[in-house]
């Protein structure tokens, strides 16, 4: 279990530091098509600000923010994200993940809708590699340990 | 020749020096706290100025303004991670280099 | 202009090559993390200046940036690790 460190620099550089992290993997998300990037660098770099709060602030303030059950949930989201638009080409039509299609529901060309497909499919990848990230986080810095450690004296 | 190419020039010799004398610090000096002052404060300031000079190349467009937030980055995050170094190896117990160690075992006398 | 950048780019990799000392011989394992974030500094800038001399340096700065952010994210957990468990 990692505790709170006391060490005030990391603790207030952390601090300032997260938001702007976070800005810039979603930043990474979207610009996939132009310069490297694209999902799952985005859901790292994401997965990384969790861990820096996770090693500055300890693992209880982290839970707080984010347990291992919402974890859970944001990587099923994702991957609902990702296979939902794949069948919803197949149901207006065309084969799995075939973008093309969906400019019937969004009344835009199929050059756009190509686009934005990718777009959505790449969201969903990064909300799943970000889960899956920070539950290994969890899993390895919390081995051989119990709950009921927490409560001891110390 | 331009002035900013001079300008260009002048900064990336300088953050060449200024790296090739802190790597010079990380390799000859006896200690580790010395060695990590050399690379604390001349990998920062040397990658500083390599950043401005690179950025001042390219004149006033985006690339510019990304290379600088790099540079803001750098002079955040460099100088906490050595800190974070250092205060481990405190707590671990390592003991900084002194000078009256050397002359007290010339001399064959146990302290 | 983009000869002096080759240039400055070489030294720089023997700068690298110079500080792959103290990561490989360092007597403790503090010293080689130390190397080892000075070898990353290095890098970024030497990545940096292959982006401006094949003149695509748009795709490099964002893997600069994220290589920055790596390198300061593992020294400190592997810091915060060695201090936990004690040993230098």
């Amino acid at each position: 279990m990692i505790r709170e460190s006391d060490d005030v620099i990391v603790k207030a550089v952390a601090r300032l530091l997260m938001p702007f992290i976070v800005v810039y993997a979603l930043y990474v998300v979207m610009h996939g098509h132009y310069s490297p990037g694209g999902g799952f660098q985005g859901g790292v770099i994401l997965a990384a600000s969790f861990v820096l709060l996770g090693v500055s602030h300890g693992l209880g303030k982290t839970r707080r923010r984010m347990s291992e059950k919402v974890a859970g949930v944001i990587s099923s989201i994702g991957v609902l994200i990702y296979g939902g638009i794949g069948a919803l080409c197949l149901i207006l039509g065309g084969n799995y993940l075939h973008y093309g299609k969906l400019s019937k529901l969004l009344h835009v060309t199929p050059a756009e809708a190509r686009s934005l497909g990718i777009l959505g499919v790449e969201i969903g990848v990064a909300l799943a590699v970000m889960a899956v990230m920070c539950t290994v986080f969890f899993a390895i810095f919390t081995v051989g340990e119990s709950p009921e450690d927490d409560r001891s004296v110390e | 020749m331009p002035v900013k190419d001079i300008i260009v020039i002048l900064f990336m010799l300088g953050g060449l020096f200024l790296f090739s004398t802190a790597t010079l610090g990380l390799l000859r000096l006896p200690d580790f706290y010395t060695r990590l002052h050399a690379t604390g404060k001349g990998d920062t300031l040397a990658a500083l100025w390599s950043l401005i000079g690179l950025a001042v190349y390219h004149g006033f467009s985006l690339t510019s303004a990304k290379i600088i937030f790099i540079a803001v980055f750098m002079f955040l995050a460099q100088p906490t991670a050595t800190h974070a170094i250092s205060r481990a190896a405190f707590r671990c117990g390592v003991q900084p280099w002194t000078c009256e160690l050397a002359v007290l075992l010339d001399e064959d006398t146990v302290e | 202009m983009t000869e002096f950048f080759l240039i400055i780019g070489i030294g720089m990799c023997v700068l690298v090559l110079l500080c792959l000392y103290r990561a490989t011989y360092g007597p403790t394992i503090l010293n080689r993390a130390a190397g080892i974030s000075a070898i990353g500094t290095k890098t970024l800038i030497i990545l940096l200046l292959m982006g401006v001399v094949y003149d695509r340096i748009d795709m490099f700065i964002d893997i600069s940036m994220v290589y920055a952010l790596l390198n300061f994210l593992g020294t400190v957990v592997l810091s915060k690790y060695l201090e936990r468990s004690g040993e230098a």
